[in-house]
């Protein structure tokens, strides 16, 4: 019979460094959840804004129709979006959709990982993106 | 007589790793509380800063959109379990239709000193998050053009 006697003290720091390599993990996924929030933000805002200030005045006085100008949406959502300015989010991209009255901007951007970077190959990066689609109407 | 014998045989290594482990458990539990601090924070803020300019654009006027925009911001950070004195407001832009109105919204996050790792930006880490929206250009009883330029 063999004997199984042993100390399992030498097990204590790797178990611990087993529990902070989770508890990163945690934190780097809030990181990653926190960027998914922002660009869901950017996008409702410029999404907003377009369907706000990017009418066809042409289509509006001649005709009494709400129509989106796509050149101008574009610009006023990269304004909306530029104006953030957040710092932990990079290569962000902004496109945007219009079909008659409606706007859909989708915004995708990088996050860098905070503790990921010290466990080896684990990425070091989330991409996260999200859409927002509006619709202007006329009131009354 | 009976003999008496004693065994102190035993095993002195593997015990220093005690006070090691505990302090690897000790520094890193205290540097991931202080990163969760400051990513809930910064979810706080966010928040108010997107409530102040959602209520402030939709105000009747400029001065009722301030007071409005420092109340939900407020409410919205104390809905997040902090405290709303703390919280510091600042508006840029004008309450004029297709005026963008920005707020800039910051919270000191207070964080703990590591031995060997230090503090973050002195000990107090402040977290900002930005919201900014178009005031609506065809608002009735506000200067300023219905056209936005891009």
């Amino acid at each position: 019979m063999r004997r199984e006697r042993g100390s399992i003290l030498l097990l204590m720091p790797a178990a611990v460094l087993v529990l902070l390599v989770l508890a990163a993990v945690a934190v780097d996924a809030s990181l990653a959840f926190l960027g998914e929030r922002e660009v869901a933000n950017a996008a409702a805002a410029a999404s907003n804004d377009a369907a706000g200030a990017a009418l066809r005045d042409s289509d509006f006085y001649r005709q009494g129709r709400v129509v989106i100008d796509p050149a101008l949406a574009e610009a006023v959502a990269r304004r909306s979006v530029d104006a953030r300015g957040e710092r932990y989010l990079h290569d962000i991209h902004v496109d945007v959709e219009t079909d008659g009255d409606r706007v859909r901007v989708i915004v995708s951007g990088r996050v860098d990982y905070l503790f990921a970077a010290a466990i080896p190959g684990a990425p070091r990066h989330a991409d996260v993106q999200a859409a927002a689609t509006a619709t202007a109407e006329r009131d009354g | 007589m009976k003999r008496r014998t004693l065994d102190e045989r035993g095993q002195a290594a593997g015990f220093e790793v005690l006070p090691f482990g505990l302090l690897v458990l000790v520094l890193g539990t205290l540097l991931v509380a202080n990163a969760w601090g400051v990513i809930d924070a910064k979810i706080a803020v966010t928040a108010s800063a997107r409530e102040a300019a959602r209520v402030f654009v939709e105000a009747p006027t400029e001065r009722e959109g301030a007071a409005a925009a420092d109340r939900a911001a407020k409410e919205a950070i104390a809905g997040h379990g902090r405290d709303p004195e703390r919280l510091v407001i600042e508006r840029s832009g004008s309450f004029t239709r297709c005026g963008r109105v920005t707020f800039v919204v910051s919270y000191p996050v207070p964080t703990v000193q590591l031995p060997w790792i230090g503090g973050f930006g002195g000990s107090v880490i402040t977290t900002k998050a930005v919201h900014s929206e178009l005031v609506d250009p065809f608002r009735s009883g506000l200067p300023g053009s219905a056209a936005c330029a891009p």
